[in-house]
């Protein structure tokens, strides 16, 4: 008789389908037959597929059933379905960047995640939209991408958040278990973020991102985008690994060994005030104390801090702006930039050609500033907290730069973490805790480089503490 | 009336010579402009002549 899947499969984490693997409830086909014609049916409904893979995903699960009838395993992540971002090369298919210029691309090879999954029996069942190019030039609308805009599963008027917009919203809405994402500056936390989903972006070089379309060569990291800490946990330890062909590779090794790391009640957290009180906006206030009590509840201490006041924005934007328009120059120079869907992209790819190497090289330096004073902060706390996005999910109606010239809290506080952790390559977790007007809302958990296991410890406990994580929003 | 009906095509022709904002001419000049703040804001700071550029990309 075939397997029935109800939403408690399609929501269920790593940990729970690969126990009902183990148990025979069903085999991978099942699973990824299931996961699969899910996405092919569903992914849409949320401009959320790039590109169904149904008919390779099956013939790969066939494989994982017979790894599991004579029982090699190849660990948590056998015969479990995922999705990949459309930046990811897989070979003899289209990789569309998310972008029209793009959309005939085809590699030869993949790339280096997919195939650290797919040896450990993971398997890709689609690729995920994306806005076009990562966004790299600075984009107006949800509408920026080769997909249409990225639709939030809480709301389909709302944005599900960029860059990696199709993981964020395929993961919320059940149609992955989980799936990888990739961050220059806010790309995965973002998306986490607006979907109630938990998003890891690791250290800098701790993940190849060889075969990944590049924005920023010293700024682009790949990470994993989950229902738990606990799954992005199992799918750092499988993608985290040196990389010959990966320059910027850290050459370093994860284990997921949260148990040799200080639970939380041995933590320092720092934490602004002000993020929470005036940088948030008032609706997502309640949830944004809610969240400050569960750490509390941890037994961790807070302890008051704030970023050393320096430009981070101006810093990460000439930074990717620069690196964005030497990797995108052919495409600039040839005019099929004009092709993009987002004019205000368009016009920041054409004019980053313009950044001088003075403004590029003063950037570069204050950036070693930027790290060294990041690395004394952690001298007197051992994590960063602030809220991922101080808003829920904005309308796709709406452009999304609408609040650029708002007046701001005079205190900087950690408010600029995003552009300073990715300038710094810190580690990060974006934690779902609560909702404002219906639509998710998160913290993130900032720590120093390769400290991903002390993240996942704090992330673990927080939603012992709560289960924002496990809300789900309704699919039709 | 041939005064007034000039002035007011005067207006109509300045208006029609500036492009509402999402028009290519208006996103170029913001974006110039923005890459003139960034250049500004990375002024500010005064630097070290010992401050070398970040040549390992973590902290």
């Amino acid at each position: 008789m075939a397997a029935e899947f109800t939403d408690d499969i399609y929501f269920a984490t790593i940990g729970e389908l690969n126990a009902h693997l183990k148990s025979k409830d069903f085999s991978a086909i099942e699973l990824v037959r299931a996961f699969a014609q899910r996405l092919e049916q569903l992914g849409p409904r949320y401009n959320a597929l790039a590109l169904p893979l149904t008919a390779v995903a099956i013939r790969h699960a066939m494989e994982v059933d017979k790894d599991l009838k004579h029982e090699r395993s190849r660990g948590p992540l056998q015969g479990i379905p995922f999705g990949a971002k459309d930046l990811l090369s897989y070979a003899g298919h289209p990789t569309t960047w998310g972008a029209r210029p793009y959309a005939a691309q085809v590699f030869d090879s993949n790339a280096t995640v997919i195939d650290k999954l797919e040896k450990t029996g993971a398997v890709l069942v689609g690729k995920l939209a994306m806005v076009e190019l990562a966004g790299g030039g600075g984009y107006r609308s949800a509408a920026a991408s080769l997909f249409g805009p990225g639709l939030n599963p809480w709301d389909r008027t709302r944005w599900s958040g960029g860059s990696s917009s199709g993981s964020g919203s395929a993961v919320a809405a059940g149609l992955v278990p989980f799936a990888i994402g990739s961050e220059t500056s806010g790309s995965i936390l973002t998306p986490a973020a607006f979907c109630g989903i938990t998003g890891l972006r690791p250290t800098y070089g701790l993940v190849s991102r060889h075969g990944a379309m590049a924005l920023s060569w010293t700024m682009d990291k790949l990470g994993p985008m989950c229902r738990s800490a606990e799954d992005c946990g199992l799918v750092l330890a499988t993608i985290a690994g040196a990389d010959a062909n990966d320059p910027g590779s850290a050459h370093k090794t994860f284990y997921y060994t949260p148990q040799y790391y200080r639970t939380s009640k041995d933590l320092r957290i720092g934490y602004a005030p002000v993020d929470f009180a005036e940088w948030a906006e008032p609706a997502t206030r309640p949830a944004f104390q809610q969240a400050l009590a569960a750490i509390r509840e941890t037994g961790a201490k807070l302890i008051e801090t704030r970023l050393p006041d320096l430009p981070y924005g101006a810093l990460a934007s000439t930074i990717i702006l620069a690196e964005a328009a030497s990797v995108f120059e052919p495409l600039i120079s040839s005019g099929k930039v004009d092709e993009l869907a987002d004019p205000k992209q368009i016009a920041g790819l054409k004019t980053a050609l313009e950044i001088s190497a003075k403004d590029y090289l003063r950037a570069m330096r204050i950036r070693a500033i930027v790290q060294q004073k990041v690395r004394r902060l952690f001298g007197d706390v051992d994590v960063l907290l602030s809220p991922s996005r101080f808003g829920p999910a904005p309308k796709i109606s709406e452009p999304l730069d609408k609040h650029t010239n708002d007046a701001k809290p005079k205190d900087l506080g950690l408010s600029a973490l995003i552009p300073a952790g990715n300038l710094a390559g810190l580690p990060a977790l974006s934690l779902p805790c609560g909702f404002a007007d219906g639509l998710p809302v998160a913290i993130q958990i900032a720590g120093p480089p390769f400290s991903e296991n002390q993240l996942l410890v704090l992330g673990r406990d927080f939603q012992t503490h709560t289960d924002w994580h496990r809300k789900r929003p309704k699919i039709a | 009336m041939a005064a007034v009906l000039g002035s007011v095509a005067g207006v109509a022709t300045v208006r029609a010579q500036e492009p509402p904002p999402n028009q290519p001419e208006n996103l170029n000049t913001e974006a110039m402009e923005q890459l003139r703040k960034n250049s500004k804001a990375l002024s500010k700071l005064e630097l070290p002549m010992s401050a070398e550029p970040a040549f390992q990309f973590k902290a």
